[in-house]
């Protein structure tokens, strides 16, 4: 459904590229993670995924279409809540925000909000504030922002590294129930590699400067739980795989 | 905490009492013509300003304040908006605004009376040119400290340039934009009065300063303390605005002085009004 094919972006001719000949494709209804060590041009590849920068050279097709702009059936999941939630506005206003210039009339935002805060669990909190609300509640909040504006693939950037652990496991297990009920493909971007392999059905090891460095399948068993999933010997193999992939010496970067 | 807001107003009061009380005793003993005691600049400004001169001084002063201070912020947030998106756009006008704006608006009172003629159109012309510059300054701030996340989230969900506008950014510049308006109030206040003083046939100004000529000392006083309260009712009313406009960015910044944003803990407090210029700094590619 998404088709990445031969991305770069130079900032600085002269300089090295942020992102190099990046190829990879996701599938419809897949979880895919990237992980990457930072600075390795995860920004830089999702701005370039989402349309909001044009790349130097290579293609992003969602669905055949080439994306030039942010593309209808995409939603974004910002690293910062307190950053891409709006303090002005509530909790359901954040919500429904983009929504009325997709079209829908007032009635449709309010019962599209309402259903997006029912399915983070912020039913009762439409009324709030932003910044009245937990740091975990805040990332629900710009989920369900994601959410009630229907996306056929949802792009996430590390959402979940600014909250606590405890709410972190939560958030997880969230997201893994709102793929399974919802009819969305995600793209989630994270440096834990931990949280990558639990997610995920395929793990992308993004390597500096960006490019996939590999491709992990992780054949866990589908249904996934925090305690017994990471108890799985298979766990962590696979995470020791990822991890050593990440750290390996890349003969193609090498002096000499 | 009802408790606490009455002491506090008690407190607030001791003092401006404490010197009425003084000067008034002052000026029993002293028996100076220059300074009246109280009762006869009281009675003066009952007589005055309650009520017979509220239609033929009071309103057209505050009709050219007011008029003049509107204007200032439409052009301000306007005008710094524009200059705010645009880099290009404000290098190549900033000499002309900082030449205007290094002009002490007074000195503009002859040429304003040329071109405008005695009437209305030259006090709020004065009034709204002096008062401009703190608006559209710190529009221009506000502007072009607008998170980028928060741009970003808006166009990645395809809000229209129109509504990013009216909904993200201007809200987003609007503690700045208060923060100038405020300052610009105090302005057109001082303007309005300073364009009473010429080529003026009412107003509180020309009050003031026809009693003054005239040696009507207790009148002159009583249009002074009135301009005095002008300001400081001026001054209350916006704040009274501000927080009702702008309770979010007072409860963020932790300055919120009342229930409401309190009753939850603050979690944000990385986010506070950006400094413009490191904003600006840190925008520069």
């Amino acid at each position: 459904m998404l088709d990445v094919r031969d991305l770069t972006k130079t900032y600085d001719p002269a300089g090295t590229p942020a992102m190099a000949d990046l190829t990879f494709t996701v599938g419809e209804r897949e979880f895919v993670c990237i992980v990457g060590s930072s600075g390795c041009g995860k920004t830089t590849m999702l701005r370039c995924l989402s349309g909001l920068v044009a790349p130097t050279s290579g293609t992003v097709t969602l669905d055949g279409v080439p994306v030039d702009g942010p593309p209808k059936d995409m939603a974004f999941v910002f690293q910062d809540y307190s950053r891409s939630l709006l303090p002005w506005m509530t909790v359901a206003g954040n919500v429904g925000f983009p929504l009325p210039y997709k079209g829908l009339s007032k009635a449709q935002v309010a019962a599209a909000t309402a259903e997006a805060l029912a399915a983070v669990g912020l039913a009762d909190r439409g009324d709030s504030y932003p910044w009245q609300l937990s740091g975990g509640m805040q990332q629900r909040v710009a989920i369900a922002r994601a959410l009630a504006y229907q996306p056929r693939i949802l792009l996430m950037d590390e959402p979940f590294a600014s909250v606590d652990a405890q709410t972190r496991a939560d958030l997880e297990d969230l997201l893994l129930d709102i793929w399974r009920r919802y009819d969305i493909t995600i793209l989630f971007v994270t440096h834990d590699i931990d949280e990558a392999v639990y997610l995920a059905q395929r793990v992308l090891v993004l390597r500096r400067p960006a490019h996939v460095h590999e491709v992990v399948e992780i054949d866990l068993p589908a249904e996934r739980d925090q305690l017994a999933t990471k108890q799985l010997p298979r766990f962590g193999e696979l995470r020791s795989h990822v991890l050593s992939s990440l750290r390996a010496p890349d003969p193609a970067v090498l002096p000499g | 905490m009802i408790r606490n807001r009455i002491t506090d107003w008690a407190l607030a009061l001791v003092l401006p009492v404490l010197l009425l009380v003084a000067y008034d005793g002052w000026a029993r003993t002293a028996d100076d013509f220059f300074f009246p005691p109280l009762s006869e600049i009281g009675g003066t400004f009952a007589d005055e300003w309650l009520f017979t001169r509220i239609p033929t001084d009071l309103l057209p002063s505050l009709v050219r304040m007011l008029a003049g201070f509107a204007l200032a912020v439409l052009i301000g947030v306007a005008l710094g908006t524009l200059l705010g998106f645009s880099r290009t756009l404000s290098t190549a006008l900033d000499p002309v605004l900082q030449f205007l704006r290094a002009l002490p608006p007074p000195a503009l009172i002859p040429v304003s009376l040329l071109v405008f003629g005695a009437g209305d159109s030259a006090k709020v012309f004065l009034i709204a040119l002096g008062a401009v510059w703190p608006v559209l300054l710190n529009t221009v701030d506000g502007v072009r400290g607008v998170d980028r996340t928060a741009l970003d989230m808006a166009r990645s969900y395809r809000v229209p340039a129109h509504a990013r506008l009216t909904r993200l950014v201007l809200p987003a510049a609007l503690p700045r934009i208060f923060a100038g308006a405020r300052t610009a109030l105090g302005i057109a206040i001082i303007l309005m009065v300073v364009s009473e003083l010429i080529g003026a046939d009412n107003g509180v100004g020309y009050v003031v300063q026809l009693a003054q000529r005239g040696f009507d000392i207790p009148e002159m006083w009583a249009g002074t303390v009135l301009l005095g309260l002008l300001g400081f009712s001026a001054n209350a009313l916006f704040v009274a605005v501000e927080r009702r406009v702008l309770h979010w960015h007072l409860a963020i910044s932790g300055r919120a002085t009342t229930g409401r944003a309190s009753s939850a803990p603050r979690r944000r407090s990385r986010r506070t009004t950006p400094n413009p210029t490191e904003a600006a700094g840190a925008r520069r590619p």
